[in-house]
Formats: structure tokens, sequence, C-alpha cells
């Protein structure tokens, strides 16, 4: 009886040491290397897309729900760079909003209309987006 | 009773107390996180308006204590951000306020656990990651045990060979049967 309360005790200290944990690594965490300014990759988007980049910044927004998104605020003012991650294999928190994250992954720029570049003359032209993103594998969070 | 049905049915037993608590972790939190296109199963939010005098566009440096000054939070404060020309942002530990600097109009969108479901949630999606991985292997063998062991609890016609067969092939046959309805029809 000694030995099992005795090993409770321990996973309990265990669990509550994790919990407690300022800084906490999600997915694949951050590799060691500079850190590229979201503005400069926001500048020259065709110079990144493809690249692994490492980019840090404050959480300004999160996919609320599921926890698969999450917004950095840029460098610059009024300019943010949203960094996607795979369903269920990293989960942001809602409380992520407000904390600085470095995030780790590749650089995509993608078209979201499929056919924006094939709108033929007389048609009337097709609004076309490009979103531009991190495909997350890890990220660093030095929770306040 | 023979000694292989004695230990099956101890097995069964002393786990099936023991699996009480985390099974209804499972299966509690497992019907929430199924219904998160409904509802957000780990939060509950609340909005709050109201205005300030507002401060004007202008430089964020200069701005941002006079918002901060004028929104008197008794509260720390974690970061604010100008996510906008007339837009000014200030996170708490609960939430994000938006204050619009041209209005003064104030919008607080703040979150808190939702009692019971966040932990259980915590715990089912295992956010925490290790230790919990290894305990939650530790308790998906037990439920394996469990299976197990029950198929040799009762013999004759409400056992494997009568009743209680027909059921555990009904049990395997709807998962296998919806499987291999989803590979033959989806893309």
């Amino acid at each position: 009886m000694r030995r099992i309360m005795m090993t409770i005790a321990l996973l309990s200290l265990l669990l509550a040491g994790t919990a407690l944990a300022k800084e906490k690594v999600y997915g694949k965490g951050v590799s060691e290397g500079d850190f590229t300014k979201i503005s400069t990759i926001l500048a020259d988007p065709g110079t990144y897309s493809g690249k692994v980049v490492r980019v840090e910044g404050t959480a300004v927004g999160v996919c609320s729900h599921r926890g698969c998104w999450v917004t950095l605020a840029s460098d610059k003012e009024e300019e943010t760079m949203r960094v996607k991650v795979k369903d269920g294999v990293i989960v942001f928190p809602k409380e992520i909003i407000g904390e600085h994250v470095q995030v780790e992954g590749v650089f995509t720029v993608n078209k979201v209309e499929e056919k924006c570049d094939s709108t033929k003359k007389g048609e009337p032209e097709v609004k076309c987006t490009t979103l531009m993103q991190v495909s997350g594998t890890g990220a660093l969070v030095n929770w306040k | 009773m023979s000694t292989f049905r004695k230990v099956c049915r101890w097995l069964h037993r002393e786990l099936g107390f023991f699996a009480v608590g985390l099974t209804l972790v499972y299966a509690i939190s497992g019907i929430a996180v199924n219904h998160i296109h409904h509802w957000d199963p780990n939060h509950t939010a609340y909005t709050q308006t109201w205005t300030i005098e507002p401060t004007g566009v202008g430089e964020t440096d200069a701005l941002a204590p006079v918002v901060l000054e004028r929104l008197a939070l008794d509260e720390p404060v974690k970061e604010t951000w100008r996510a906008g020309r007339e837009l000014f942002q200030v996170f708490v530990d609960d939430g994000t306020i938006d204050v619009n600097l041209v209005t003064g109009e104030v919008t607080r969108l703040g979150h808190a656990k939702r009692p019971f479901f966040f932990d259980v949630n915590f715990m089912h999606v295992n956010k925490g990651r290790a230790p919990w991985t290894g305990i939650a292997d530790a308790y998906a063998g037990v439920m394996i045990v469990l299976a197990l062991t029950g198929i040799f609890l009762v013999k004759g016609r409400r056992g494997l060979s009568g009743r209680g067969g027909v059921l555990m092939g009904l049990g395997i046959v709807l998962p296998l049967a919806y499987a291999v309805i989803q590979r033959l029809t989806q893309p």
C-alpha cells in the first residue's frame, strides 16, 4: 500500500511540474538559428516560398475551437502572419493570445481561387486572393 | 469454474473498478469534442462593450499609454498591438480588448475555462503530452484486458457461444462495415 501511495505521489509531482512549466514546446519545437522578420518575408514572398523559416511574434489570433492555427503580429504594424498546423498534431490553446511565440515551418504562397489565372477575356474578373502562411512543424511559447 | 475463467473474472472486476474514472473522462469528453463544430467544449465566451474618450489615430507609442489609462484596467496587460489604423488591441489573460481609436468604442471578447469539461477534454486530447501519454497508454491496455476478459465471463447460451457471441459479432461488424463503406465512397 505504501509503495502505491509513493508512486501516486511521485506521479502527481511529475504532472504538476509539467503543468507549471513556463516554456512550452509544441510539435517538433524550433531549431537553433536566426529568425527572419515577418515583414522581410511578406515584403519578398517569392524568395521564401517553399523554404523553411523561423519567425516570432505576439499571438494576436487563434483558431478558437481546434487550435489549428495562430496569427502572429509582424514587427511592422497592421501586418500579420498566419501559422497553420496539422489538426490535432499541434493544438494552440486559446490563452496563447498576447504571448510571444516562436515558430518553425515552411512558408507557402497559395492562390485561394483555383481558376483565378484562367479568367477569359470578356468574363467578369475573378478576384484572386493570395494566402501566405507558414505551415508550422513546431513552436515554442514562453508563457507570461 | 475453471482457473482461466476465475482469473478473467478477477481481472475484469478489479480493473473494471479501477477504470471507472478514466472511462467516464474519455466518454464524456468524447461526446463533447465530437460536437466541436457546434460549440466550444473548452471555454465559455462573453462580450462586453463600453466607450472611452477617443484618442484619435496617431503614433502608437504616443497613444498606447493614453488608451491604457482611459481603459483603467485592474488586471495585468499581456501585450498591446496596433491591428489597424483605427484599431488598437489589448491582450489580457482572459481575452482581447478591441479599442476603436476614432469612436472610442471598446469591445471586450473574453473567455473562461468551462468547468469540468476543460479538464476532461485536456486529458482526452492529451494536450499535456508526456507523462499523460504513458497514463493514457496504460489505460488503453486496461481497456484491452477488460474487453478480452469480458468475453469469458459467462458461458452457455448467454455467453460467447450464444447471445454474447452475436452481440460481439455485431460490435465488430458495425465499425468494420462503416470503414469499408467509407473507403469505397470517399475519393
